[in-house]
């Protein structure tokens, strides 16, 4: 006999919700065979528990609700996506390789795309257990019978939860951070969730860029762990933990006969090994190709007005919105130059004497930002074809700024003084508004009264309704994703002018926003919205414009 | 304007430059790409050299031109690649190119840095994409695909093809340079080690590199069917209605009763792996299929929103300028809270990288959707997509080979509607002379 799988589900866990879902027949329209599976099933009719703006819903459980996310292309009863099991990703690596940030970022991502994602940090449950822990406790092989103990334990609360997530909650992926660099640990692991049928691709973070290695130590001398502590005193006791591990690392090799990517140096290089498991994690593989660890901020701004700010007419901005243009211009690049300064202290290309300095590199005085590294460097291999070279493509170093606008004309004029500046600026077509159709340029109480069966279609479900010849906030998100993943590769600043409607969308993915929220953000024209990263959240913050 | 369309102000250019051996499905990759690409609208074309080789002059070649102390050969193999550069350099100006891929062995790295040098020089961001190789079995597969495939070989004796191909081989083995993970490193370059046991992927430095790694990671290169089929015909399909969730009607039941037979006389003992939409009528037309059952909502047919089950007759009336504008742009146009044919292509990148790396599928799905899965493996303009005629009650077989998809067309030889509307009209059914153009495409001599 034939096994019958349904979109999401495993063959051993047909769970009860799809046989609940499944004998629901018919419709109110009295026609036996209309369409009863739809696109969307779920949520949107609940009232949406706003978290308010600034905070990253990325670490929400999302297992046991009902959340649809913006960038899911489709529900299914299970709760499952693609076909793709349940799967464990575990990271592998020392100390200081950006575990945390991987975790955090590929559960950013595949929330977004609608598979029920959950990172889980033993750094976490050990910093929530209140207590100190014995040293010997950050070693990958305690020498102690404490540490021993303590270790055993909070890592079984951790394997406890995860397996819970699976078989208790509609949980489809789990990210594992800890460090398991010992081989035994490893399989351990693979042979632990594959008796519950559940897939483990290993993610190896490596390191060999000297460079990339402090900078990674400095930030986590700076973690939860530190608060409080003294820089010098932080940096030692982090160093230790790294040093009692080092020699214990065992790297991931082929005999070892697991699935695994090795991700090497923050993403210059990846290796893929050994890929038995499809769609999502190819998928995953795809966005680790993109990832980059960030050092710049995303801004995002309203354009300037326009006289009548209408949706069908594409005017040129009015004077107070030049005026808007002007102070805005100096708003952002004030910002990000105070910013530059507060993170290298002093203009670092300073501290390198020993360089020749090269023609042409004082501080850029037309666009008033300060140079890094990156723009010496880049200075000087100008003109060598092995290196790439800097039109190529825009955000690559942590020194770029870009701005990208919508299409239309009062979204990239109010650019303009950025242009003068020799700063690049791009219209980015997918920035282009959500399309209104039939009721563009109404008022919600117009709309109420001219299409009201419309509207109360809409209010069910804000995110996916569609009026007449429009588009809806899920067309948009589809249609945005390159931009999301050129986001993620951006080292540098960039500034967003654009629609509320696509804004909304941005701020959406990078702070992981459901479907029932993202609507109701707003982004008036007196803010500034500073979006900066570090690898357990995005923060955001909401700077305000003076426009007096 | 298109989802995925690189628009000239982001001015990014991508050249794929492939690299390897003879015979290692460089030409099969390139293929793929372009058509992948194509099917989201990007533009992307391949530039084979060899293709060019034999035009100007070396038509049928043996071994010993391969040679690269064959001077004279040797001129002539140059001339071939700098006019393949030339055209692409040409294609990327006048046509807008974005990714343009430059299908040659290119196994010497003096080669490989002219190349480099070129695109640099013209803000082109250069990719090498490297297929080596060392399992034996998959290399004299490819061989025998090649002989009996290549233009080189036409008309050739087999035996004789396959020695003259293993010593072209082994001349370009003697200056072969594969690419290095230390020479090479900074190098955007992906390395595919026995097609996708092991893929080293590197410096990848923009969204779309990093969009045609992922596509190319789904490839692989055994020999394969797709089966595909409508659902048997189904009550609306008799009433002329379109869309909803009906059952077959008896005639439709006959094809599902006559599928398992018609499945096993293309495919043998072969075992097979069925999907269907989670729409009845695909798992009534599947029921009797003695294998693995898979549902995708993925694969649910076009939502006509507001027009679910109306005639088109009843749209004509009820939504006059919904009915017009759907004629004139049917791949773009949206029903009222449904989907236009782009949105089904965009919802179908699970169906199409899974059924890249799986063998063996058979897919009961829905005239539309079955429309954009065909256009993709036999490279079907956009616009004509949505106008192709694929009839109820036939079983297709797609073969993937490395210059195209072969087609196959089984008819159950049991009666059906026609659900076939033309543009202009809302009567169903085909006149003979406007589908004819569509047709040729089901029969494989529109393919590539």
């Amino acid at each position: 006999m034939s096994v019958v799988l349904s979109d999401g589900e495993d063959a051993n866990h047909k769970s009860n919700e799809d046989d609940a879902d499944s004998t629901v027949t018919g419709n109110n329209t009295g026609n036996h065979m209309a369409r009863t599976g739809k696109r969307w099933s779920g949520s949107s009719s609940r009232r949406p528990q706003l978290k308010g703006l600034g905070s990253d819903n990325v670490h929400e459980n999302v297992a046991t609700g009902d959340h649809i996310f913006p960038g899911q292309l489709y529900s299914t009863e299970s709760g499952r996506l693609f076909h793709a099991g349940k799967i464990i990703i575990v990271l592998v690596g020392l100390p200081a390789t950006s575990k945390t940030l991987l975790s955090v970022a590929i559960t950013r991502y595949t929330k977004w795309l609608g598979v029920k994602t959950k990172s889980f940090h033993v750094s976490e449950y050990r910093r929530r257990q209140g207590t100190e822990v014995p040293d010997d406790y950050f070693s990958a092989l305690p020498t102690t019978k404490e540490g021993l103990e303590v270790r055993g334990k909070i890592f079984g609360l951790v394997f406890d939860d995860m397996v819970n997530f699976f078989q208790e909650t509609k949980g489809q992926l789990a990210i594992y951070d800890a460090l398991n660099i010992r081989r035994s640990e490893r399989k351990e692991l693979e042979t632990k969730f594959s008796a519950f049928n559940i897939k483990v691709l290993f993610i190896e973070s490596v390191l060999t860029d000297a460079e990339l290695v402090n900078r990674n130590i400095k930030m986590a001398a700076q973690s939860f762990d530190y608060q409080g502590v003294p820089k010098h005193q932080a940096r030692n006791s982090f160093m230790q933990r790294l040093l009692v591990n080092k020699p214990l690392y065992e790297e991931i090799i082929p005999e070892e006969n697991l699935s695994y990517v090795k991700y090497i140096n923050s993403g210059q290089r990846l290796i893929v090994n050994n890929n038995r498991y499809g769609y999502l994690i190819n998928k995953i593989v795809f966005f680790l190709m993109n990832v980059r660890d960030k050092r710049g901020c995303v801004y995002f701004a309203r354009c300037g007005t326009s006289d009548n700010d209408r949706y069908i007419d594409d005017e040129v901005l009015n004077k107070e919105g030049r005026r808007y243009s002007k102070i805005l211009t100096e708003a952002v690049l004030d910002r990000i130059n105070s910013k530059r300064l507060s993170r290298n202290g002093t203009p670092t290309f300073a501290s390198k004497a020993s360089t020749p300095t090269p023609e042409g590199l004082v501080m850029n005085e037309s666009s008033g930002l300060i140079p890094t590294v990156t723009t010496l460097q880049r200075t000087l291999s100008r003109g060598n074809h092995k290196v790439r070279q800097i039109q190529s493509w825009d955000g690559a170093d942590d020194d770029s700024f870009v701005v990208w606008t919508a299409p239309r004309k009062r979204t990239y004029d109010t650019a303009k003084y950025f242009l003068e500046k020799g700063i690049a600026v791009r219209q980015r077509f997918q920035l282009q508004q959500l399309h209104p159709g039939v009721v563009a340029d109404l008022t919600e109480e117009e709309i109420k009264a001219q299409y009201p069966k419309e509207y109360s279609e809409y209010i069910k479900d804000k995110y996916h309704y569609r009026f007449p010849r429009a588009e809806s906030y899920h067309d948009l998100a589809v249609r945005m994703e390159p931009l999301l993943l050129e986001i993620e590769r951006m080292c540098g600043d960039v500034l967003i002018i654009g629609h509320e409607s696509t804004l909304k969308v941005l701020y959406g993915y990078l702070m992981a926003c459901t479907c029932e929220e993202l609507p109701s953000l707003e982004f008036p024209r007196d803010e500034i919205v500073e979006i900066s990263f570090s690898p357990f959240q995005n923060k955001a913050e909401r700077l305000p414009l003076t426009t007096a | 304007m298109g989802v995925y369309t690189v628009s000239s102000v982001e001015n990014l250019r991508i050249c794929v430059v492939m690299v390897g051996l003879p015979a290692r499905g460089k030409s099969f990759i390139s293929q793929k790409i372009v058509r992948y690409l194509s099917w989201l609208s990007i533009k992307a074309k391949c530039f084979n050299v060899g293709s060019y080789r034999r035009q100007i002059g070396a038509a049928h070649p043996s071994a010993d031109f391969f040679d690269f102390k064959n001077e004279e050969a040797f001129r002539i193999r140059e001339n071939a690649v700098t006019q393949a550069v030339e055209d692409m350099m040409k294609w990327y100006e006048d046509d807008n190119g974005v990714v343009g891929i430059l299908d040659a062995t290119n196994t010497t790295r003096s080669r490989r840095d002219w190349i480099l040098k070129l695109c640099r020089e013209n803000a082109i961001e250069p990719m090498f994409l490297e297929s080596w190789c060392d399992d034996q079995e998959m290399i004299l597969r490819n061989i025998s695909d090649v002989k009996t495939c290549s233009p080189d070989y036409e008309g050739v004796d087999p035996e004789k093809a396959t020695s003259d191909f293993l010593q072209r081989i082994g001349k370009y083995e003697k200056v072969y340079q594969p690419l290095d993970l230390d020479h090479d490193k900074n190098l955007t370059f992906v390395k595919l080690v026995n097609v996708a046991q092991e893929v080293i992927v590197n410096q990848i430095q923009t969204y779309l590199e990093s969009r045609i790694v992922f596509y190319v990671m789904n490839l692989h290169i055994r020999p394969r069917f797709i089966w595909l089929s409508r659902h048997g015909e189904s009550i609306y399909n008799v009433e002329k209605k379109i869309g909803g969730d009906s059952s077959l009607s008896p005639r439709g039941m006959q094809y599902a009763a006559k599928l398992p037979e018609l499945v096993r006389e293309s495919a043998g003992d072969a075992d097979l792996t069925v999907w269907t939409s989670t729409l009845c009528r695909t798992q009534q037309s599947a029921q009797y299929l003695p294998y693995k059952q898979l549902q995708w909502k993925a694969l649910d047919e076009l939502d006509a929103g507001v027009c679910d089950g109306m005639t088109y007759e009843e749209i004509e009336e009820k939504y006059p300028e919904d009915f017009k504008a759907r004629d004139e742009d049917k791949y773009e146009y949206r029903y009222p809270g449904g989907e236009s044919y782009r949105d089904v292509v965009i919802r179908l990148e699970p169906i199409i990288m899974e059924l890249e790396r799986q063998e063996n599928i058979l897919i009961v799905t829905h005239q539309a959707v079955l429309r954009c899965i065909y256009a993709y493996f036999m490279n079907v303009p956009q616009e004509e997509s949505p106008w192709m005629s694929i009839p109820l009650h036939t079983l297709i077989r797609l073969e993937p080979r490395a210059y195209g998809t072969e087609v196959k067309r089984i008819k159950a030889n049991i009666p059906a509607v026609s659900t076939y509307k033309e543009k202009g009209t809302s009567q169903l059914g085909e006149s003979v002379n406007d589908a004819t153009k569509y047709r040729n495409l089901l029969t494989g001599e529109g393919g590539n």
